[in-house]
């Protein structure tokens, strides 16, 4: 079930929000458990019985990793393998085979295998789990159906952010039920709801549109760029929104996903701002279990290169979301190693002008299909085999699009923010705002009516 | 403080109660089997089967159910629009846009593998059946082809023809193009008006050795207000149309036969569907005769057509006695001489841009 459906806005989540709360507070979890699993069965009948196996594997090396301290890294190995082994069967199978398949001169069958939404982020949740038990940093659930609910949880399910066991520990025990929580959660999820109906959906018509047309010009090279890019961050940062917002509404609070993105200075600057809940996943389960930067030169570079690397494979099983990593890990050896100071002398637009290119460019390289297409589309917006400037197909689309592209540019900064902040419109603000909400989720429902089936860029990951 | 909390308070109920209040109304409010407005089948309550639940299709079908039966539809779809086009400034809304008044839409991309394809099935009939007859073949531009001043893209109305001259070198070619403008077209529907046709159909004419019309020898009835096909697609608030038929008593006696039901009938009958463009020889229908009893002609035309040569064929009945009206749209050319005696018919191919556009000629 997405959550940009008439189903789960008017339907699921009402139910689920009424009855949630009606039952007295010692059932709310198990309410939470049996609609997540609910909410999962919906979009992935089968898959759902690969969960809670998954999910109850994790519960037993938990305790075993717990009670055996003696063997815990033995059981953190095995728990992890398994894990990471379900994760490759699914996920990475066909993509191995396809490529032992060019060395061989008997060719191995692919198999038929289905990726199983959100399984990428959810494995992630569980190996946190069991290493965080391993380290010590958190404490053992012996409540099976509590770890459910936190591996389970529909808000964070399959899409992210990967919320930490860490970090709503004491929440599933625990939690608050505000005002100020809920509306806040309210604020959030419709923000994020219009953040991916009105704007992503939109900027990915004109994406698709680049993408079947047989016109050529710089322009357009240049549309489906910024619009690709500004599509993903408003697809994948409002799903967390509303992640984060649902979270609230149930009394969780989940740590922020994205900030701001791309006003970054720099990449590195960049990568603390999008998706964080991944690139500090990566940082304290891989990067620094490897040495970080504390080991020799060579062994620092080959960390960042692993570390991206994988990074990339987590995105998709294949070559282009790898170099897409690999991209990213050289330029950031490359900053860390001279650009760093050199950027420094450079005024903050230059900075952000490169920042906003090099992702721009990793955008093409991430959404491509072959190397040909990404070279074609990256060599379009410089002109590459002199191409016009505009077409009138091009133009079209620029006017047609102007102010959706206007309001994604605006929406990426924080320069709403700071104005309904401000001191000056504060008041004024407050007052319109169940106003604006009120038209946002209107019209998001109107989008949502007279759209087709727009599923979330991120659940195939 | 007191304030955030009147706010926070204010965000919640409005939140929860349009929440709840939409969940309510949708389960009361009856389902609906028809959208008048889109002209289509709405989909109903799912069956709910092991292998549909086991499969993930049942909830496909679910989110197709509720976004159908959605109470306010209408009203949410022209939300969108309006949204879309004045909000967001987009050009267009689904390829559907607005100017002065009328509804276009922007098919712009020429197909012309599917182009050829049509001429060569066109050239395929011709081969089979036609050979030693008089056939002439006319082509009818999307009604944006008589825009001007507009930005929205167009096809390459020019290729088609091309195209089409190109592969069609053995049958006769009439440009009706010069004989059209926009207010020949209805502004909420993608048809040309039948009261409108009288260039059209002395452009044919002349071009086929035929006698000119006389358009006075028409009654002009008006069928009320029409809303058409692009009103119903754009969900835009405007005005509707007009619908108006030409006829007469040598028209009124004239009796059709549809080959599908094989039932009588009249040129104009009121139809049993949403489109009231219809109301010309009943609309879509593969195979159907008109004949005219007081005809001075024993002339017969074999008019190979889409929904525009509905409105047209009535008045070209002044000349035929008969005339056959073929949609291989919807049925295969392949065994016309089942049903169709090949002699010395005259014969017309008359297709729309948007037709030969999508390779739908069977």
């Amino acid at each position: 079930m997405i959550f940009s459906s008439i189903t789960f806005l008017f339907f699921f989540l009402p139910v689920v929000l009424s009855i949630y709360y009606i039952v007295p507070r010692k059932f709310k979890n198990l309410v939470l458990l049996v609609a997540s699993l609910f909410f999962y069965f919906y979009g992935e009948p089968i898959y759902v019985f690969l969960m809670i196996f998954s999910i109850i594997s994790t519960y037993i090396f938990g305790l075993l990793i717990d009670k055996y301290k003696k063997y815990s890294k033995v059981f953190l190995a095995i728990s992890i393998c398994i894990s990471v082994g379900i994760l490759v069967y699914f996920k990475y199978t066909n993509f191995i085979i396809q490529n032992i398949n060019l060395w061989l001169k008997n060719k191995i069958d692919f198999i038929y295998v289905i990726l199983p939404i959100g399984i990428s982020f959810y494995t992630f949740q569980m190996i946190s789990y069991n290493i965080d038990v391993y380290r010590g940093q958190a404490k053992v659930q012996k409540n099976i159906l509590k770890l459910a609910m936190y591996i389970s949880l529909f808000p964070q399910l399959i899409a992210g952010p990967i919320v930490r066991y860490t970090t709503i520990e004491g929440q599933l025990e625990n939690r608050t039920h505000t005002l100020e929580k809920f509306s806040n959660g309210v604020r959030r999820f419709i923000i994020g709801l219009g953040k991916k109906v009105l704007i992503a959906n939109v900027l990915g018509e004109l994406a698709s549109k680049f993408l079947v047309s047989n016109d050529v010009s710089i322009l357009f090279f240049w549309l489906y760029g910024i619009s690709a890019m500004l599509q993903i961050y408003f697809d994948f940062s409002g799903y967390s929104d509303m992640a984060i917002g649902l979270g609230k509404m149930f009394g969780f609070e989940f740590l922020e996903n994205f900030n701001y993105p791309y006003i970054a200075k720099t990449v590195t600057d960049f990568w603390r701002r999008w998706h964080i809940s991944l690139s500090s996943w990566f940082r304290d389960y891989i990067y620094i279990p490897l040495g970080g930067n504390r080991v020799s030169k060579i062994k620092w570079i080959r960390n960042i290169l692993l570390v991206w690397m994988l990074t990339g494979l987590w995105h998709g099983a294949s070559w282009n979301f790898v170099i897409w990593g690999l991209y990213f890990g050289i330029i950031l050896l490359i900053e860390k190693i001279f650009l760093d100071k050199f950027l420094e002398k450079f005024p903050d637009i230059l900075k952000r002008i490169y920042v906003l290119v090099i992702v721009m460019i990793s955008f093409i390289i991430f959404n491509g299909e072959g190397v040909e297409q990404i070279l074609r589309n990256i060599g379009g917006l410089i002109g590459f085999r002199r191409i016009p400037l505009v077409s009138n197909e091009s133009l079209y689309y620029f006017k047609s699009y102007f102010v959706i592209l206007l309001v994604g540019i605006i929406g990426s900064t924080p320069l709403i923010k700071n104005i309904v902040t401000s001191k000056k419109l504060n008041k004024i603000a407050g007052y319109l705002e169940p106003l604006v909400l009120l038209i946002i989720l209107v019209v998001s429902t109107s989008y949502i009516i007279d759209g087709s089936f727009n599923p979330f860029l991120y659940f195939r990951f | 403080m007191q304030e955030n909390k009147i706010k926070d308070a204010i965000i919640t109920i409005v939140f929860l109660t349009t929440l709840f209040s939409v969940f309510i109304i949708n389960i009361i409010v009856k389902d609906k089997t028809i959208s008048d407005s889109e002209r289509r089948k709405l989909v109903s309550f799912p069956k709910i089967t092991k292998s549909n639940i086991m499969d993930g299709e049942l909830s496909e079908k679910f989110e197709k159910y509720f976004s159908d039966q959605f109470v306010g539809r209408d009203f949410f779809r022209s939300l969108k629009t309006v949204w879309s086009l004045n909000i967001f400034n987009q050009k267009d809304n689904n390829e559907l846009f607005v100017k002065d008044n009328s509804l276009y839409k922007m098919e712009y991309k020429l197909k012309e593998k599917n182009v050829e394809k049509s001429a060569e099935k066109i050239q395929e009939i011709y081969n089979k059946y036609l050979t030693n007859m008089n056939v002439y073949y006319a082509i009818i531009p999307e009604k944006n082809y008589y825009l001007k001043k507009d930005d929205h893209l167009k096809m390459d109305y020019e290729k088609i023809k091309e195209i089409m001259n190109k592969n069609l070198r053995d049958i006769n070619y009439i440009d009706i193009w010069s004989s059209l403008n926009l207010q020949d077209y209805y502004r909420t529907d993608l048809h040309w008006k039948q009261e409108n046709l009288y260039d059209v159909v002395n452009c044919l004419k002349k071009d086929m050795g035929l006698k000119n019309t006389d358009f006075s020898q028409y009654n002009i009835q008006d069928k009320g207000n029409f809303y058409g096909v692009y009103y119903g697609q754009l969900g835009v608030n405007i005005e509707p149309d007009k619908l108006y038929i030409l006829t007469n008593n040598e028209l009124e006696s004239c009796v059709t036969y549809n080959f599908e039901t094989n039932q009588k009938g009249k040129i104009y009958q009121n139809p049993k569907t949403a489109d009231k463009y219809d109301i010309y020889l009943s609309g879509a229908v593969p195979l159907v005769t008109v004949e005219n009893p007081n005809s001075k002609s024993r002339k017969e035309l074999l008019l190979f057509r889409d929904s525009f040569g509905s409105s047209l064929a009535p008045l070209l009945l002044d000349s035929y006695r008969k005339i056959t009206l073929i949609d291989i749209r919807y049925m295969s050319s392949k065994n016309l001489d089942q049903y169709i005696d090949f002699k010395e018919q005259d014969v017309l191919f008359l297709y729309s841009s948007l037709v030969l556009n999508q390779n739908i000629l069977k």
